[in-house]
């Protein structure tokens, strides 16, 4: 059984056509009639596997629903029709730093990070230490976030994201952070987790770094899987258009 | 549950945050409520104080209504907005958003005890003494965090939805208020109001809180029951509704 097996998933979002942002306006239109919903399809009947171990890439141009997609597999957005089976606790490497709050500090962000991402707030709190100094702000976790410069924000982020591995990642274009020098850190991190057996999803516009990672490439279009196959055969064909 | 240590960073987070950059901190918690009764105090004292019947003292009087009545306003907005300011993080982790909302009507519940001491210190500066009932508290607390929950995980849903339901929901809440005894003894009323304001759900949780905790109302069974049915009928209610909308509302965040 695969790790995650994602069956006809298709995803239609339903969008009021005038627009209604207001109760006031929706109450207004209702009385005319004028209310008609139009459904946008963001992603139409994909499917495929990923093995724990495998790597998989997900590769389109913007808007043809690969963040779609990867809500999809976090688990944060049900699929409209199809199923999206994931097993396993999911590591979700999307936009570093969700629930960062500037008013905590360091360390207490860390900790409700981790915890957010589902793990255990004990064996983080024994963590907190070696994460901020791997990330190089260890004199700056007991400030207040607001203190910290973006970088200094953004390498916490991703020293604590990627602390502890899980039994699915989902990358979406955070193969590295930083400088030069904590680039070069991290992306060795990353290919590290990467390579720990986890099944991983990734979503990319670096066509280098897919060819390196990945075994497996899904070209999306439009919300629909136009090509899907080796990364490098996708990817050529993805080039070449 | 692995759940609970989200709750507890949650709560935590939500005690603090108001008051980060205060030098005195959570201690506002404390104060809030005095300096606000205090105001009341000094406006309305004339008019009310000797409208109470024998025994009961205006000062604890007024207080336990601004504690109760700011419990529910403050938490119903917060937690009706939880899920709004934390989509950031509901649209790439995966975590039960029911959570947000529950977390600050315990939040709530935290502040509403601590409340309670002020309240004492008022009751005892007004020659009161504790009724030996005010154990009883803690379930008048335990519902009112039942009701915020409920209601909060309902409004939620439309927050996200309708721009202008915080507008609608602030002048309800105000309106609410004033059909609630917070600052007047219901007996000023005519017949009629008095009705009106006995409908009010709060009514019945406050006259039990104020019964409870010093003697400065009266409780019937029926407020109590109407308190309790009141409670379990918003959160069943309001789980339902969540978890019936929410997949709907979740992609419009």
């Amino acid at each position: 059984m695969a790790t995650i097996e994602i069956t006809n998933v298709s995803l239609t979002y339903r969008v009021l056509k005038n627009k209604t942002g207001s109760l006031k306006e929706l109450f207004r239109d209702v009385l005319h009639r004028k209310v008609r919903v139009q459904n946008y399809v963001a992603l139409k009947d994909v499917s495929f596997t990923v093995d724990s171990g495998e790597v998989i890439a997900i590769i389109g141009k913007n808007g043809a629903g690969k963040s779609t997609l990867l809500k999809i597999l976090a688990q944060v957005l049900p699929p409209t029709t199809g199923k999206a089976k994931v097993s396993g606790s999911i590591a979700p490497m999307i936009e570093l730093g969700a629930g960062f709050h500037s008013e905590m500090t360091g360390a207490e962000n860390v900790l409700f990070y981790s915890t957010l991402m589902g793990r255990d707030m004990n064996r983080t709190k024994s963590r907190t230490q070696a994460i901020g100094e791997w990330a190089g702000v260890s004199d700056h976790m007991d400030f207040p976030l607001r203190t910290f410069s973006s970088g200094m924000v953004a390498r916490l982020a991703f020293a604590a994201a990627t602390d502890e591995t899980a039994d699915v990642l989902l990358i979406d274009e955070v193969l590295s952070v930083g400088d030069a020098d904590f680039q070069l850190k991290s992306s060795a991190r990353m290919a590290e987790l990467i390579s720990k057996g986890a099944a991983v999803v990734l979503v990319s516009h670096d066509m280098t770094a897919v060819r390196k990672l990945a075994q497996k490439a899904i070209w999306l279009e439009n919300g629909v899987v136009k090509m899907s196959g080796p990364t490098e055969q996708v990817v050529a064909a993805y080039e070449k258009q | 549950m692995k759940h609970l240590q989200l709750i507890r960073l949650l709560v935590g987070r939500e005690l603090t945050l108001r008051y980060k950059r205060s030098v005195i901190g959570i201690g506002w918690t404390l104060l809030n409520p005095m300096l606000t009764s205090f105001v009341l105090w000094v406006v309305f004292s004339f008019v009310f104080a000797g409208k109470l019947p024998d025994g009961q003292q205006y000062a604890p009087y007024l207080m336990a209504g601004i504690v109760l009545n700011s419990f529910f306003n403050q938490g119903l907005m917060i937690s009706a907005e939880s899920i709004a300011s934390n989509s950031g993080v509901l649209t790439k982790i995966y975590v039960p958003p029911q959570i947000f909302p529950i977390s600050v009507a315990l939040a709530g519940l935290v502040n509403f005890f601590i409340g309670l001491i002020p309240l004492a210190i008022v009751v005892y500066i007004s020659g009161q003494s504790l009724a030996l009932t005010f154990p009883l508290v803690i379930i008048v607390g335990f519902f009112l965090a039942l009701l915020v929950a409920g209601l909060g995980l309902s409004l939620s849903l439309l927050f996200i939805r309708f721009d202008d339901t915080k507008n609608i929901v602030g002048v309800t809440l105000l309106i609410l208020t004033y059909l609630t005894p917070v600052f007047y003894p219901i007996s000023v009323l005519s017949d009629r109001m008095q009705n009106i304001v006995k409908l009010n759900p709060l009514t019945s949780y406050l006259d039990c809180f104020r019964w409870a905790f010093s003697n400065n109302s009266v409780a019937t069974l029926n407020d109590w029951l109407y308190m309790g049915a009141t409670g379990i009928f918003a959160i069943l209610f309001g789980t339902y509704m969540f978890r019936k909308f929410w997949p709907r509302t979740v992609a419009m965040l």
